[in-house]
């Protein structure tokens, strides 16, 4: 399992300048990666074209090895309104994935909701709802888009190291701001710049920690400032 | 909701009288040109009765026509969403339509389908199908992005999902456009009962205006006002109770 | 506190605009003034006196600046002249009863109809109506609520008939039923829509005769020449200059030797229907207009009016008599 993307430049067609130009870079998948940059860089726009796969506007520039389904979720998705978040979620399960659905609802501290509207819970638990419905389909590559904004950071912390434990085959990409998360829990992170500061690409080790982790500072701030040296 | 309708139609009403009046009396005018109260009381004692049963004999033409108008609209609505080109040549076909006055229509649909039920059936369907068809349509080709990206992601997007979304996340849209066309299915009525038919309120209304009077057409007109405010009053209760109803925090059906 | 100003002044201002336009609607016009003559119907054959006074000099050289008006649905000259867009006009009797019963203040200065235009046509090939019994099981068509209807009715009270002995039918605005021959009977305006629908049959070859209420005692009056009490009584000379201005270009119009003339005249105002169907609308209404040469234009029919009012009671479109004849100011007819 193999991604790489060599060369993919991208503007919208109404927009003068690229919004990616000339990106290239490689990663090994399996693993939790990130995507990290500061904002209006691009990071969402290089997430949809990525989860168009070859077809998409990114077309030859993408090179997937043993990636067929990829998935994009993002923040402020929303589930219909006409049932309950359950139903919805009941409804949208695969019925081999039933038992995982029950068990990333408790892990995501969502089991008291499922009788809610999803209008009636907050944007955390919103957010949590949602991912719930994409880690329960068939998919290999999963791309986060701040799917867990607004959530609190020991819940976050849980939910991302019961993903990586859960989903130890899925190459998943976050997509986030915070950098001290980042920075302790991806494995690469592939930070953007600004086009036209000649930096291009650059994809940093992050300390891709693991349930049960041991902090280690130096190693974190080691990877803080690669990641603040390649913005 | 519904007594708001009838107040609030109350209300305008008045204020509509009390207007006509001020002018009759400031500028001297007889009975034949603005009519006074008490000829307007008289003229109600006999007729209201009689132009309630024609308002609702209107209005049970004015009913079918909405129905038929709904049906077609979300019909056609939905068949137009998808395509550019379909969608685009509907709205220019009922912008076109629309132009028409229906007094310049009605000829042709007389001669095609005699002067009876059905001609008034049809102009009333008509008056009220394009606005509906223009809002359903633009309700139907405007895409609900961040809940339909997952399940065009997950390929369980169809057609009857698609319109679902979009129909519930528009709700209080549709409800008002229904509830609103509802005086327009029961003005194409009385066009067409005032242009050629031998029953309802526009027919009786066209026999007041050969008679010049005034008092006969004020009647007229609130018999029409709050029948048609019950109406609507009971559209949007329906409405209300649709909405609750899917929205309710428990017992929803599922997709 | 400038915001409180500027709204005072939109509300003043507006006031003042509202004011205005209730006294411009209400003032009548003072001699002098432009007459508005508000005719009961578009410009059309049927007009040519109204017409030929306008185009013709008749005003100009009686010293008066008079604007002919068309009339059309809608348009209503009685009430005009209360509301002092108009000075003269022309009403039908029956408006005439109807406002004086609900106390309008309005004089009829000359009857233009001694024949109501309002007939039946029917084709030649069907059982000749001789008397009024021969309604009988005829299929007839009326305008419900309109003038028609209220004399079919005086029609069929006279014959002894009720409506289960005819086929009533309502009509509307065109003529496809009685062309697609599915009513027999069916009302027409004798010297406009009766010449047209008489020579569409023709192209066709079928022959048609029309049913005139008036040979058989119900002369119900149509259109008479009308005005204001307070203008009657204000500007008795300006009225007097008006109806002689207006009956001399009746007396042209309907003159035979001035046809060519009068054509040329109405087509400038009617250019819608054609040369040779004008022709025979002209003749169909010199007969209506001046049905012998003793006849004045113009003169009132009393007997006739009374009539109408009393029709107009027996049938409920007024509730008690108002005394018409009293209303009656110009030329009458001597019995």
């Amino acid at each position: 399992m193999r991604f790489e993307c060599r060369g993919l430049t991208f503007t919208y067609p109404e927009a003068d300048n690229p919004v990616l130009e000339n990106l290239s870079f490689s990663m090994a998948a399996p693993g939790f990666n990130a995507v990290f940059g500061p904002s209006g860089v691009g990071k969402t726009s290089f997430a949809r074209i990525l989860a168009g796969g070859n077809s998409g506007p990114g077309g030859n520039a993408l090179i997937y090895e043993g990636i067929s389904t990829i998935l994009y979720s993002y923040n402020q998705e929303r589930l219909p309104g006409w049932a309950n978040t359950g139903s919805h979620l009941e409804k949208v399960c695969p019925p081999k994935n039933s038992d995982l659905r029950k068990e990333l609802v408790k892990i995501f501290k969502v089991d008291s909701l499922l009788g809610s509207r999803f209008s009636q819970l907050s944007m955390g638990q919103q957010n949590r709802m949602n991912l719930i419905r994409y880690l329960i389909q068939n998919f290999d590559l999963l791309i986060l888009d701040e799917s867990l904004a607004n959530v609190d950071e020991a819940l976050r912390e849980t939910i991302i190291l019961a993903i990586k434990e859960m989903f130890p085959t899925k190459l998943f990409l976050y997509i986030s701001h915070n950098l001290m998360e980042v920075a302790r829990f991806c494995k690469d992170i592939l930070v953007l710049s600004r086009p036209g500061k000649n930096k291009g690409a650059v994809v940093v080790q992050g300390q891709n920690y693991e349930t049960g982790y041991t902090a280690d500072p130096q190693a974190i701030d080691r990877s803080l400032l690669e990641i603040m040296n390649a913005v | 909701m519904l007594f708001r309708r009838i107040y609030q139609f109350l209300i305008v009403y008045c204020l509509g009288v009390v207007g006509l009046l001020t002018v009759k009396y400031a500028a001297g005018l007889s009975n034949y040109v603005i009519p006074g109260l008490a000829l307007i009381f008289d003229t109600a004692h006999r007729m209201l009765a009689g132009y309630f049963l024609d308002v609702l004999n209107t209005l049970s033409v004015t009913v079918l026509g909405q129905m038929i108008s709904i049906f077609m609209a979300f019909f056609v609505g939905i068949i137009g969403r998808k395509s550019s080109w379909a969608g685009s040549f509907i709205k220019v076909m009922a912008y076109n339509i629309q132009a028409y006055p229906i007094v310049a229509l009605a000829p042709i649909i007389f001669i095609l389908l005699g002067d009876g039920f059905l001609s008034r059936l049809l102009i009333a369907s008509m008056i009220c199908y394009f606005p509906l068809l223009l809002s359903v349509l633009g309700i139907m080709a405007s895409p609900i992005k961040d809940i339909e990206h997952f399940y065009i992601a997950t390929g369980r997007m169809r057609w009857q999902l698609e319109v679902k979304i979009r129909a519930f996340e528009n709700l209080n849209k549709l409800t008002t456009v229904i509830a609103g066309s509802a005086t327009l299915a029961m003005a194409g009525t009385i066009v067409a009962e005032f242009i050629a038919a031998d029953q309802g309120i526009g027919y009786s209304i066209r026999i007041a205006l050969y008679q010049s009077d005034l008092a006969r057409i004020l009647v007229a007109l609130f018999s029409i006002g709050i029948i048609i405010s019950v109406y609507q009053g009971i559209l949007e209760t329906v409405g209300e109770q649709m909405k609750t109803k899917w929205f309710a925090p428990k017992g929803g059906d599922l997709i | 506190m400038n915001q409180k100003i500027k709204i005072d002044t939109v509300i003043r201002a507006g006031l003042m605009v509202l004011c205005m336009m209730l006294f411009s609607a209400v003032t009548p016009a003072v001699a002098g003034d432009t007459l508005n003559y508000r005719l009961k119907w578009l410009f059309n054959t049927s007009v040519a006196g109204d017409i030929i006074a306008d185009t013709g000099g008749f005003f100009k050289n009686a010293g008066l600046d008079v604007s002919v008006n068309e009339g059309g649905a809608g348009k209503n000259a009685i009430k005009e002249l209360e509301l002092g867009y108009a000075n003269f006009g022309v009403a039908s009797a029956d408006q005439v009863i109807r406002a004086l019963e609900k106390g309008a203040d309005v004089v009829v200065l000359a009857q233009l109809f001694q024949v109501n235009p309002m007939q039946w046509i029917y084709r030649s090939d069907q059982p000749e109506i001789k008397g009024l019994s021969d309604l009988k099981g005829r299929h007839i068509g009326v305008t419900f609520g309109g003038n028609d209807e209220t004399i079919m009715n005086t029609l069929l009270a006279k014959a002894g008939l009720t409506s289960k002995d005819v086929r009533i039918s309502s009509v509307r605005f065109d003529f496809t039923p009685f062309l697609k021959k599915e009513v027999d009977v069916w009302p027409v305006y004798r010297n406009s829509q009766g010449v047209i629908l008489e020579d569409r049959l023709a192209a066709e070859g079928e022959q048609v005769k029309f049913f005139n209420p008036a040979d058989y005692g119900v002369s119900f009056v149509a259109n008479s020449v009308v005005t204001s009490g307070t203008m009657m009584k204000k500007h008795p000379e300006t009225v007097k200059a008006f109806m002689t201005a207006l009956l001399s270009a009746w007396e042209f119009a309907v003159n035979p030797a001035n046809e060519s003339q009068v054509l040329a005249q109405i087509k400038k105002k009617d250019k819608g229907t054609k040369d040779d169907i004008r022709q025979k609308q002209l003749k169909a209404t010199r007969p209506l207009i001046k049905p012998d040469k003793g006849t004045k234009i113009g003169t009132i029919d009393v007997r006739a009016w009374q009539q109408t009012e009393r029709i107009m009671v027996k049938e409920q479109q007024i509730m008690a008599p108002v005394d018409v004849t009293s209303r009656l100011v110009g030329p009458k007819k001597q019995s």
